[in-house]
């Protein structure tokens, strides 16, 4: 008997971009429904078996941004930046394919480990739309399946991607979106403010950071001055 | 000390960024991120040179239709009411001669306490509430089917004018929906929308969405006074709901919940097949809360009414608080009790009466056994339900909102002005009914 490895990734994406078939796929009827922490949202997690591995499966809730504006939002946030996970796999729907990466940028920039599960390649392909899909993983910096999870098809090659993942078989190139010299110029000043303070720049990636302070995200913020006691 | 000086540095870096911009810099950063994206979109991306109107659009210009749209929500909504009611017709009606049948072989056990409790209590509570496992679970498809084939989304399109009107938008549109299924996770749904003071008023008025729970009051007391219009009564009660949904909101919009309503773009999600497991996952997940219920909570209310029934304790509680109700024409002590233990799941209305009056008949007929045995007319019937409808959200409800409001205040603030607003409703019915009835 081999040790069984266990690995946690998060499953997040925009409403509608078939997140759920992902999820109902990768864990089948090994499903459970707790809460988050604190609140009363609904927490789906469930585990998958692959390779000797147990990988156990957290669905966020489905949004199209990581700001602070709804509860769903920071939920999702704080577990991708708070608990770590192994992976983070963004389902996005490749017939909107525009729309969906505006998050899987901010997961990005959030320094999160991420696959990009590129689903609903049929309904983009009905609409005549080609998708240069190494060039899309290259220009990210992040692994990208394609898939058609209603069909079951890139599942095994998404667990693939997921263990290499974890066993950090992937080089990521760290993410870095320009944005114009006067903005940069802000975030450096935050960005050496942050690295002063040990604990913050322990817990969060400091480029990360000091974008949310400028886009006065009242989560941040409100944390930041919570902790001063 | 560093942290202020962080937030103080972000106030400098906020102000500096305001005055080259003349925005503020999240709309700038936004802006970078919709930058960057629509250049990653031309290098990998190619789309057909004149797009193909897609199905989803051709089906939009009906759907979404400025007119006709509201006229086809209304329709598919009675059009699922329809279904689930005649489908489950039959269905029921095997169910319900199963646990007479159980119910009648029961009340021959000795000794006699014994054929009591599983007779009346088990099967006659118990067996009356679960009879209504097919509408339920009917109506908890025909909503998941519409909200995973993207229905329930243009639908929200559709209402957002309309909702407007009412101090909401399209957003909340959807959680009132699913109010119909169950008010808790209804609840839960609108935590998708962003302004706190919209999420507060929907939470609030989630309650008059008759949820499958309210479903075999009305199923049992229009089948038994209104037997031709039954479909319409049901559906009377649900406009009911919903015509105080409306007015609940405006004045919550122009009194304790001021304020401008948010303002986002609607999602149009296109149209999807949605898959059976997907349904079923979802069906299966509302309506196991059903079940669940059944066999626990209103489990242990019918047999807490058997005994006090039984010990001759019921009756004196009932007795007592019978008076409040005698304005709505449902004095009698046993719509009291059925009252009172239904704020606990509004299931065990159906359950006591079942329990109560199980010895009499058996189980067939339950709401005609009730309706002879209470001296009911069709307009205290139709009193009571209405009454049911708006008298205090279920204990699970309550519970729901304290969660999701973080106070006590809201559900505490909605139970109490329920029970006031449902006796005034009920009593206004049932008075004005007798003008015109003798």
């Amino acid at each position: 008997m081999s040790m069984a490895k266990e690995i946690t990734i998060a499953l997040a994406g925009n409403p509608n971009s078939g997140k759920t078939t992902v999820f109902n796929n990768l864990t089948g009827a090994r499903q459970h429904v707790g809460n988050w922490p604190g609140v009363t949202v609904e927490k789906k997690e469930g585990t998958c078996r692959y390779q000797g591995y147990t990988i156990k499966v957290v669905d966020l809730p489905g949004v199209y941004s990581l700001t602070a504006y709804s509860l769903d939002e920071v939920i999702a946030r704080n577990f991708v930046v708070e608990e770590r996970p192994d992976a983070v796999v963004d389902v996005v729907d490749a017939s909107n394919l525009e729309r969906n990466l505006y998050l899987a940028v901010q997961l990005l920039e959030v320094g999160a480990p991420l696959i990009i599960a590129l689903n609903m390649m049929d309904q983009a392909e009905s609409r005549g739309y080609q998708i240069d899909v190494s060039q899309l993983s290259y220009l990210l910096g992040v692994p990208v399946v394609p898939m058609e999870a209603n069909r079951s098809s890139g599942i095994q090659e998404l667990l693939q991607e997921i263990v290499k993942m974890a066993d950090g078989e992937v080089q990521t190139r760290g993410f870095r979106l320009d944005y114009g010299r006067e903005v940069e110029e802000e975030i450096a000043k935050m960005q050496e403010l942050i690295s002063r303070d040990e604990e913050l720049s322990r817990k969060y990636s400091l480029r990360w950071l000091a974008i949310k302070l400028l886009e006065a995200d009242e989560e941040v913020v409100k944390r930041l001055g919570m902790k001063q006691g | 000390m560093n942290r202020e000086e962080i937030l103080e540095a972000q106030e400098k870096s906020l102000a500096h960024l305001r005055s080259v911009y003349r925005e503020d810099a999240e709309t700038v950063i936004a802006d970078a991120r919709y930058g960057f994206i629509s250049g990653l979109i031309k290098e990998t991306l190619k789309k057909p040179a004149v797009e193909r109107r897609t199905i989803s659009d051709s089906i939009d210009k009906v759907l979404v239709n400025r007119g006709l749209g509201l006229f086809i929500f209304l329709a598919i909504l009675f059009g699922v009411f329809q279904l689930t009611f005649t489908v489950s017709e039959p269905l029921m009606g095997w169910i319900d001669d199963g646990f007479g049948w159980l119910a009648d072989e029961a009340a021959t056990i000795s000794p006699e306490w014994l054929g009591s409790f599983i007779g009346d209590g088990v099967f006659g509570g118990v067996g009356s509430v679960l009879m209504f496992v097919p509408p339920i679970f009917l109506l908890f498809l025909a909503l998941a089917f519409l909200e995973d084939c993207g229905y329930l989304a243009r639908a929200a399109f559709v209402m957002d004018r309309l909702m407007h009107r009412i101090g909401l938008h399209g957003r909340s549109f959807i959680p009132l929906v699913l109010g119909f299924g169950c008010n808790v996770p209804a609840i839960m749904a609108t935590r998708t929308i962003e302004n706190p003071k919209d999420r507060l008023t929907t939470i609030l008025i989630i309650p008059f969405m008759s949820c499958g729970a309210r479903l075999p009051i009305y199923i049992l007391f229009a089948g038994a006074f209104f037997t031709a219009y039954r479909g319409l009564v049901v559906f009377s009660m649900y406009a009911i709901g919903v015509i105080l949904a409306v007015i609940m909101a405006l004045v919550l919009r122009k009194t304790l919940l001021k304020g401008p309503s948010g303002h986002f773009v609607m999602e149009l999600p296109p149209y999807r097949l949605p898959t059976l497991t997907g349904i079923i996952m979802h069906t299966w997940e509302r309506g196991r809360e059903f079940l669940l219920r059944a066999g626990t909570i209103i489990f242990a209310v019918v047999v807490f009414v058997w005994l006090l029934d039984y010990t001759g304790a019921l009756e004196p509680i009932g007795k007592a608080i019978a008076p409040i109700f005698s304005p709505l024409g449902f004095g009698q002590w046993q719509a009291a009790v059925a009252l009172i233990f239904g704020v606990l799941a509004k299931e065990v209305v159906v359950g006591t009466f079942g329990t109560l009056f199980a010895g009499a008949e058996g189980l067939g007929d339950l709401g005609d056994v009730v309706g002879a045995e209470l001296a009911w007319t069709p307009l205290i019937a139709f009193a009571f339900m209405a009454f049911c409808l708006i008298y205090v959200p279920c204990v699970a409800a309550i519970a729901i909102m304290r969660r999701e409001t973080n106070s006590w205040r809201w559900p505490a603030f909605t139970a109490g002005y329920t029970i006031f607003l449902g006796w005034i409703v009920a009593m206004l019915i049932y008075q004005i009914g007798r003008l015109f009835t003798g």
